[in-house]
């Protein structure tokens, strides 16, 4: 082992005694237990925004109202997304953050442990007030989980539901933007000795574009609810257009906040595909600082291109929000070819992490064409509000991010709880929800090209419609199947004893250092940082040491 | 290797399926602009979409190992290529330079004013239902109820000039066939122009959420000849002078 000066200062802490089960986990300002808190929430909430879906498409299968009402139906698409947007997708890339942030950049813990611990608790708390909005009169909100005004304002949407939701995706925001505070301070100033910004892990470096994101975007939501909030109980007119409001100005808060919001979604998750590809192709990431510089432009693209949603209200300056919209592809290529170029002469092999990071790659791609076209405002005109749009979102958040979360659940499922993961289920699932998803969500495009607009509670006649409405459906009942293995694999896994190395994968990064699970700390040791694939190096050296000594022998 | 094999089919029918959709058959003289473009767009598409996943599955195909690699064998350590970098780069800035240039060039025919005095129609969206007014004639044509909208006749090879707006939420006037819709807004006015090409019925529809019947929003456009057109003006006003109230439906 090569000592370090990390190693050096043995300072004995006195811990406090061990408190065990419930009572560790209630009150804990371990980052590793907070992310695998949060991580787990979040795919509890993943299950039920997906049941919500699964309900939906049962609906769907055949024109007709056969299972769910008109009103119903309604709740229930605008609690799917809130659901996935709010409580799944923004809480799980906090939460994955949270457990590798600290390990990647060789940290014991997070700059503020305990903030870390209120982020979570005002995440899951804000989390059951917005499921609570289903309990009152009249029901969750059925507005869309863009909550448009004026139909979110209490003329439209008198339920105490409406409400709910307000406050609880405003506590659920304000947990987001001190979780980003957290990551930023924890960045800045808890690396390792020779961790220097540009050999942090790409998936560290997109954690820190993310929270910058999350710092900028999060307050305008945040004032766009609580002027909605205004209007509808304190009798301000924000959005209301006879007393001079304006309900342009709520889509026009609401998407600069929700057009980062999707990269927000997707930025940690291009690092794990990055950081996936690197390890089984036994190569360095192309074009390292290509990578960083894309996550970068991508950041500062995605805080110009708010409009494109808006693009048929007539009241947006079309070119300019499609130029934008355009470039973003440019950065978003440069990931794909360096992607690319990594497995590029490298040794590939395809355990279950490769082969959803490679499936990703191939699913991703559907979204960004289909993005590229919705960036066209004549092409939007007729795909806005369709289910084209539908389509493309779902591609790049089920094909993009659920998937590349299915990649780091099977990458570091091992370091976090000791044990490997069943790779004949992995396979299986990975078959079943690839096809699920490809069969759910193409037949979406045609859908909506041909006019199927979005958020209908039911459609008439149409042979070609019913087809591909039906292949969706069946495509939604594959990728539940898939679930399904994931969930059989994770039970079996957490039954059997511990039997995962410290290091299964030949790992680059520094979360590999440390015992499987990591101790309290996280750290007893840590190699010399001069790359950033510090463990590559690592291994490396200790690999020509054995030269070394058998050449002196 | 049997990934590959299934994921080649798999991926030539999935780009298949996201580009080579169909819009409907456009029925205006804007629409056949927005068609071309998507056929441009398609063309690209097509292209990025071979050129990636060729280069994708040649990667799987050709570099993945079976066997573990022998002590010490590692794969040249490449950490980057300037040159390569900007090409990836360079091409994907022409490529969305040359639809930016489309979509512009798009944008000022959709807009273009067209030859001839057009037909003012004003439309005013509510839950759930239309009014459309015929403003230099005095006819207006209404929803009857849910699901029930009104059929608005409109001449072909005359422009249409429709000015929108709602009485309560946001709505969005969507014709698939005109390959068009323009949201409805309250308290705000949105005036689009259109010529219709040949005679025929077109579906149209709410397409922004509006609230419980948001789906059973429709409408109907019959494009006739302007000599019908005229007849069915005159109908309608002489019927409307009979009954000296206004009419309420389209039915002729």
């Amino acid at each position: 082992m090569v000592a370090t000066d990390l190693e050096q200062p043995r300072v004995t802490i006195a811990r406090p005694p061990v408190a065990e089960g419930l009572v560790d986990w209630l009150t804990t300002t371990d980052h590793k237990k907070i992310g695998l808190l949060y991580i787990g929430t979040s795919f509890l909430f993943f299950l039920l925004g997906g049941i919500l879906a699964l309900i939906m498409r049962l609906e769907l299968t055949q024109p007709g109202v056969q299972f769910v009402d008109p009103s119903t139906y309604e709740q229930l698409f605008t609690m799917h997304g809130t659901i996935m947007m709010f409580l799944f997708g923004t809480p799980l890339s906090v939460g994955l953050a949270n457990y590798l942030l600290p390990l990647q950049i060789g940290a014991a813990d997070m700059a503020f442990p305990r903030l870390n611990a209120a982020t979570y608790w005002m995440f899951l708390f804000g989390g059951l007030i917005v499921l609570s909005s289903f309990l009152p009169a009249g029901g969750a909100p059925a507005v869309g989980w863009t909550i448009y005004a004026p139909l979110s304002g209490i003329t439209y949407s008198p339920g105490a539901g409406m409400d709910l939701w307000i406050v609880g995706i405003g506590l659920t925001g304000i947990s987001s933007i001190l979780g980003s505070v957290n990551f930023i301070a924890t960045l800045f100033t808890r690396r390792a000795p020779g961790m220097t910004m540009l050999r942090v892990p790409i998936f560290t470096w997109g954690v820190l574009v993310t929270s910058l994101l999350i710092l900028l975007s999060f307050p305008a939501l945040t004032a766009d609810l609580a002027m909605l909030f205004i209007d509808r109980h304190l009798g301000g007119s924000f959005f209301d257009p006879s007393a001079g409001g304006s309900p342009i100005l709520f889509q026009h808060l609401f998407w600069f906040f929700g057009h980062p919001e999707v990269y927000i979604l997707i930025m940690p998750f291009f690092g794990i595909i990055s950081e996936v590809i690197s390890v089984f192709s036994r190569k360095p990431l192309f074009g390292y600082r290509a990578m960083i510089l894309a996550f970068i432009a991508i950041a500062l693209l995605s805080f110009t291109v708010w409009a494109h949603h808006m693009f048929t209200t007539g009241a947006v300056n079309l070119p300019f929000f499609s130029l934008l919209s355009y470039l973003i592809a440019v950065p978003t290529g440069i990931k794909y070819f360096n992607w690319i170029a990594t497995m590029w002469r490298g040794h590939l092999t395809f355990p279950t992490p490769m082969l959803f990071a490679v499936g990703f790659m191939f699913v991703f791609l559907l979204g960004g064409i289909t993005g590229v076209m919705l960036a066209s405002a004549p092409l939007d005109f007729q795909f806005q509000d369709t289910y084209y749009v539908v389509g493309h979102l779902h591609n790049v958040l089920v094909g993009g991010t659920v998937m590349a979360m299915f990649a780091g659940f099977y990458f570091w499922f091992p370091k976090a709880t000791g044990r490997m993961l069943s790779e004949r289920l992995g396979k299986l699932h990975f078959w079943t929800f690839t096809g699920g998803v490809l069969l759910a969500f193409l037949p979406m495009y045609q859908l909506g090209i041909s006019g199927m607009p979005r958020r209908y509670a039911d459609y008439t006649g149409n042979p070609t419609w019913d087809l591909l409405n039906l292949l969706s459906t069946g495509g939604a009942a594959l990728m539940a199947v898939g679930v399904l293995f994931f969930i059989w694999n994770l039970i079996s896994a957490l039954r059997k004893p511990a039997d995962a190395p410290d290091d299964p994968w030949a790992g680059n990064t520094l979360e590999w250092a440390t015992s499987s699970p990591p101790p309290e700390h996280n750290f007893r040791w840590l190699p010399p940082i001069r790359s950033e694939r510090p463990m590559w190096d690592w291994r490396m050296r200790q690999h020509d040491g054995d030269d070394q000594q058998a050449a002196e022998a | 290797m049997r990934g590959a094999r299934r994921a080649v089919p798999l991926a030539i029918a999935a780009v298949g399926l996201a580009v080579a959709g169909c819009m409907p058959t456009p029925e205006t003289t804007q629409a056949n602009a927005i068609d071309f473009l998507y056929l441009i767009a398609q063309i690209l598409a097509a292209g990025v979409g071979i050129t990636v996943y060729g280069l994708l599955v040649f990667m799987i195909v050709r570099y993945r190992r079976r066997r573990p690699p022998a002590p010490g064998e590692v794969p040249p350590q490449v950490r980057g290529n300037t040159v390569l970098e900007l090409i990836w780069t360079g091409i994907p800035l022409l490529i969305v330079s040359l639809l930016f240039g489309m979509t512009v060039w798009t944008l000022a025919r959709v807009n273009d004013p067209q030859p001839g005095q057009p037909v003012q129609l004003s439309v005013l969206a509510y839950r759930w239902g239309w009014r459309m007014d015929y403003t230099d004639y005095g006819i207006v044509v209404q929803s009857t109820g849910p699901g029930h909208g009104p059929e608005a006749v409109l001449p072909v090879g005359q422009p249409v000039t429709i000015t929108l707006t709602s009485q309560d939420v946001i709505h969005s006037f969507f014709v698939p066939q005109f390959l068009f819709k323009r949201d409805a807004i309250p308290g705000m006015t949105n005036v689009f122009t259109f010529n219709i090409d040949n005679p025929g019925v077109y579906g149209g529809q709410c397409a922004e959420f509006c609230g419980m019947d948001h789906y059973a929003m429709p409408f109907t456009i019959r494009a006739v000849s302007p000599a019908e057109f005229q007849a069915w003006v005159t109908q309608q006003q002489t019927q409307a002078a009979a009954s000296a109230t206004p009419s309420a439906t389209a039915t002729p």
